[in-house]
């Protein structure tokens, strides 16, 4: 069960807020006052968009709805998209992510991460390798193509 | 993985489990910001480190295994945390993606049709996976990049104590601190080659992991500062699609693919490399 969204807004708080405002300030050098209107905007946007996915009962990854939520509020359609799209512009795309690196170093179950095999590290390089060049030629094969680029 | 808090906790409750982990995250985000984010050449490629990896390694550090700053409660809580953290990253991405929906529609098909690059985990990984010698183990480890919910549909299919479950989750354990320092290294060196696109790169950063998709989609807006918004657009597009499609992906395209070929490689290649180059040489006579 994962935690209600009451504890859910307080550690978004907590973490996400306080840190994209500081890392923006620091790693940007955007003053929190002008910071907060953009990441309360993609905070308010995350909230919608979690507890749409509790609320609609599909098997889609909950980050999904959030992606979906920012994508409308942000179109043509949407009354509110200009603000939104000003005030999120203030806000480095990188700036929300230190603290998820931060949790996500924390997490990290290092003792089986150094019991793995050197082999089976080789094995994971090239399958992000793969991943990535196979991806990108056929994006580049199609987008040549189809002349998108022109 | 979810937390495994107890569903009614109060936010009081909440507050005096986690103040230390809350206070310890705030002060690691301001050190990594304030160490900053480097840029350096290697050879022609601009390597680009954010403070996110400076943070990742100080959270490791502290960790539960290393330091013991933390309790092994609070590197659980860590972990669920990822999931609620990373949320106002997508929604920036969501909101790019809007603010720029003609072009996303434009290029629509292109990442539709090169979420089907995800069968390259396979290409590289499985020949080299037999011989080194390793055997079912492979298969989980290359039929995707094993984040959560590939590695919940291979235990699905072949239970947590199988071999192909072994490989899945070595690949998803490696993945995350290799797989999120390297994508960002392996963008800027396949951008240094200027053969690609860079809105084509931005595509394959669609890797199933926000972080790794964080780390490939920054360096790239790096290197390249006059697509940087479409960059980050495109590479969460096609991470969302990944998310998606993903494990039907798994399922029916890229886990029968990597069956098919290592019970066709496998004779071939087991025995591992020393026996592979003997047999070679015998054939080649020369």
């Amino acid at each position: 069960m994962a935690m209600n969204m009451r504890n859910w807004t307080l550690s978004l708080i907590l973490t996400s807020v306080v840190t994209t405002l500081m890392a923006n300030l620091i790693g940007n050098k955007v003053s929190i006052t002008e910071s907060i209107p953009g990441v309360l905007s993609l905070s308010a946007i995350a909230f919608v968009g979690i507890s749409l996915g509790r609320l609609i009962p599909l098997k889609i990854p909950p980050i999904v709805y959030v992606v979906m939520t920012g994508m409308i509020v942000a179109s043509p359609i949407s009354p509110i998209a200009q603000p939104i799209i000003d005030a999120t512009a203030k806000i480095s795309f990188m700036a929300p992510i230190t603290i998820v690196g931060t949790l996500a170093g924390i997490g990290l179950d290092f003792k089986s991460f150094i019991s793995q095999s050197w082999k089976m590290v080789i094995v994971a390089i090239l399958v992000f390798t793969g991943t990535f060049l196979i991806q990108a030629t056929f994006a580049e094969v199609f987008l040549n193509v189809t002349n998108t680029f022109e | 993985m979810e937390s495994t808090a107890h569903p009614q906790q109060s936010l009081w409750g909440n507050l005096k489990d986690n103040y230390r982990l809350y206070l310890a995250a705030i002060i690691i985000v301001i050190i990594a910001e304030y160490i900053g984010m480097k840029t350096f050449h290697l050879g022609s490629a601009l390597i680009v480190i954010y403070p996110m990896l400076f943070a990742i390694v100080i959270g490791v550090l502290l960790g539960k295994d290393i330091l013991r700053f933390f309790t092994k409660k609070e590197a659980k809580k860590a972990s669920s945390l990822v999931l609620v953290v990373i949320t106002p990253f997508m929604a920036k991405v969501g909101v790019l993606a809007g603010a720029n929906l003609p072009e996303l529609v434009n290029v629509g098909p292109a990442l539709a049709f090169q979420e089907i690059g995800h069968i390259g985990t396979i290409l590289f990984a499985l020949p080299v996976a037999l011989l080194l010698g390793i055997k079912r183990e492979a298969i989980g480890a290359t039929s995707s990049t094993c984040r959560d919910k590939d590695y919940g549909l291979i235990c699905h299919l072949y239970g947590s104590d199988s071999p192909e479950a072994r490989g899945a989750l070595s690949i998803y354990i490696i993945g995350f601190l290799i797989g999120t320092v390297y994508i960002g290294f392996l963008a800027s060196f396949v951008a240094s080659f200027n053969f690609f696109h860079p809105l084509a790169l931005a595509m394959a950063c669609g890797i199933g992991s926000g972080v790794m998709m964080a780390a490939a989609s920054g360096t790239l807006a790096t290197i390249y500062p006059e697509y940087a918004d479409q960059i980050v657009m495109l590479a969460g597009a096609s991470d969302m699609l990944s998310a998606i499609v993903g494990i039907y992906f798994t399922l029916f395209i890229s886990l029968p693919l990597t069956k098919k070929l290592y019970y066709f490689l496998e004779p071939k290649l087991s025995g591992g490399f020393p026996s592979f180059l003997k047999r070679h040489k015998v054939k080649g006579g020369a």
